[in-house]
């Protein structure tokens, strides 16, 4: 990573964000640094939207069969009558699912997270890359544009 | 909020600067607070191992009223936990800007609460020691739990309630303790570096985070309103006049958000004052969750009317009665009380100059907390002291242990908080700067 623009302002670090889009350089090799989420730059550089939401949809489906199944598996496994109602009580068994499709979506897509974007970082967590409140701009493999 | 002559950069780094600023040198007063907590949280550990050791005879609850202290204690304590949820998941799904400056204490606020909430179940058993029978696995009878119980839905609502406020608590953090982590120095710094998993703000990473941001508030939100839902389920699924009607989910919930709402100003009021953050606390961010405190108040009143008008229209004698009891029964005074605090006294935030003054605000939410208190005191109580057959009837005074143990719970409520603001930044900081540029 050669070429490294660093700004204090937001405002500044867009237009050349832009400047350098518009120059021609392949937008996979600008890599940003920001100090909070910049929504401008994502447009420019054009970023998908982040699988991380087949993690999600993932976990709360499993959740919600898990739940289910684990559910009405346990009740046939040792069968009780219990106040009357059928063993297999799907009303009451909603509750439990419901509880595990958010208890799974939320744990899986937290390790989606985690797995995406290259976290936790051992280097990273022994040196830690940090420029403060500076919008950085690198580029990798300059002269290759 | 970021003056208009201020440019960007000095701005982050005052408002860095300021935040930071809180978790330097604890002052000897810090010191004291942390201390008395402690000592609170520590009588009420050793009043649980008195009653583990004598047996639960020594707590007040009998027979008809076997729910008492602790079950208020628990449902209380849940309900503080709600507001968080709200601040962080719902108002931030709505765009709320606002919650920037309470959301890192009311999530705080959220994971202690449930934290305390959730040893209740543990003290009212008895036997605590044997309290993972609550939890499905296979054991040598064979035997699983009842999914059809409203306590097992709580054992999964509160669990999985716990799970995921404490990871939307940390996610929220990260890009924060990496700040934290720069300023640090010795092994603080090596704790921060490890707690900020390597951050460094990448695009790669603000890609994923913001969407996980989304996918957990989205979470939250109905999470939040099933919990409270199945602890208000744990009355109503029985046949008890005064518990049985399907108006709790709501009513519960609602007072939850209440209640917790009151608690962030409780906390968040005086941790302003002594940390000096009124230039990003301000007198406007105060005013709008004086409104939220209000409308919540406005649906709790609107929840004792519905109550009181179906125990009339339904024409069913038992619950008459029983809320002729709740009025001017054996625990009337507590229930004024509770009607006083809850929707007589929060009318005044209609006007316009008490919801902007601090001092009042305070004032208003011990109130509430004491109202929301005695809310469920009154409910779980009365409910139970005179149900149908009047052979059954009888009366319920807490004794020592529970209020030695209820005491506890705030001791360890707070001294979690206090420290909570040493270690951590009790402001989002990314957050706020990134809505200072907007």
């Amino acid at each position: 990573m050669k070429i490294n623009y660093s700004f204090d302002e937001k405002r500044k670090f867009l237009a050349k964000l832009e400047e350098l889009v518009k120059s021609g350089i392949a937008r996979e090799k600008i890599n940003v640094f920001t100090p909070y989420p910049v929504h401008e730059a994502e447009e420019l550089l054009k970023i998908k939207n982040s699988p991380l939401r087949f993690f999600t949809l993932f976990g709360a489906l499993s959740g919600l069969l898990f739940g289910f199944f684990f559910t009405i598996w346990t009740s046939l496994d040792w069968p009780l009558i219990r106040g009357g109602k059928p063993i297999v009580s799907i009303p009451a068994y909603i509750i439990v699912a419901f509880e595990l499709t958010i208890l799974f979506g939320g744990v899986i897509s937290f390790i989606g997270f985690l797995l995406l974007s290259g976290l936790p970082s051992a280097g990273k967590i022994a040196a830690p890359e940090d420029y403060g409140n500076q919008f950085v701009i690198h580029i990798e493999n300059e002269g290759e544009k | 909020m970021k003056p208009k002559d201020m440019k960007e950069p000095e701005y982050n780094q005052r408002l860095e600067q300021d935040i930071l600023q809180a978790l330097k040198n604890p002052s000897p007063f810090y010191w004291v607070a942390v201390f008395t907590c402690a000592s609170f949280f520590a009588i009420g550990l050793l009043t649980w191992l008195y009653q583990m050791l004598k047996g639960m005879g020594v707590a007040g609850i009998n027979n008809p009223v076997g729910w008492g202290v602790y079950i208020t204690d628990f449902v209380f304590w849940v309900g503080i936990a709600h507001s968080g949820t709200l601040i962080s998941a719902v108002l931030f799904l709505f765009r709320a800007k606002f919650r920037n400056v309470f959301n890192r204490s009311a999530e705080a606020m959220t994971v202690f609460a449930v934290m305390t909430a959730g040893l209740y179940p543990l003290i009212h058993l008895g036997r605590s020691w044997f309290f993972y029978w609550l939890f499905p696995y296979p054991n040598q009878r064979q035997l699983w739990v009842n999914f059809q119980s409203p306590l097992i839905w709580d054992v999964f609502a509160v669990s999985t309630y716990f799970t995921i406020s404490a990871i939307f608590w940390y996610v929220g953090m990260v890009p924060d303790v990496a700040i934290v982590r720069r300023y640090a120095s010795g092994i603080g710094k090596k704790i921060y570096s490890i707690l900020s998993l390597g951050w460094s703000g990448s695009k790669r990473q603000w890609r994923h985070y913001t969407r996980l941001y989304i996918f957990l508030a989205a979470f939250a939100t109905p999470l939040v309103i099933s919990v409270h839902s199945v602890v208000s389920w744990d009355f109503a699924m029985s046949i008890i006049p005064g518990w049985h009607t399907t108006i709790f989910a709501p009513y519960f919930v609602a007072g939850a958000i209440f209640s917790g709402t009151a608690m962030v100003l409780t906390l968040v009021i005086p941790m302003m004052k002594i940390f000096r953050l009124e230039r990003y606390i301000t007198v406007d961010h105060f005013d709008k969750i004086a409104k939220v405190l209000l409308f919540t108040s406005l649906i709790v009143t609107y929840s004792y009317l519905v109550e009181f008008s179906l125990a009339f229209y339904g024409g069913h004698k038992f619950e008459e009665s029983h809320f002729l009891y709740r009025l001017l029964g054996d625990y009337r005074y507590l229930y004024w009380t509770m009607l006083f605090c809850n929707s007589l006294f929060p009318l005044t935030l209609f006007i316009r100059r008490l919801r902007r003054s601090i001092a009042f605000l305070f004032i208003m939410s011990l109130f509430v907390n004491v109202g929301m208190w005695l809310e469920r005191f009154v409910i779980i109580v009365s409910a139970l002291a005179k149900d149908f057959d009047p052979y059954n009837w009888g009366i319920y005074i807490p004794r020592w242990p529970e209020v030695a143990i209820t005491l506890g719970s705030f001791g360890m409520f707070f001294m979690f908080f206090l420290i909570f603001t040493k270690v951590l930044p009790v402001l989002a900081i990314t957050e706020i700067k990134e809505e200072a540029v907007e």
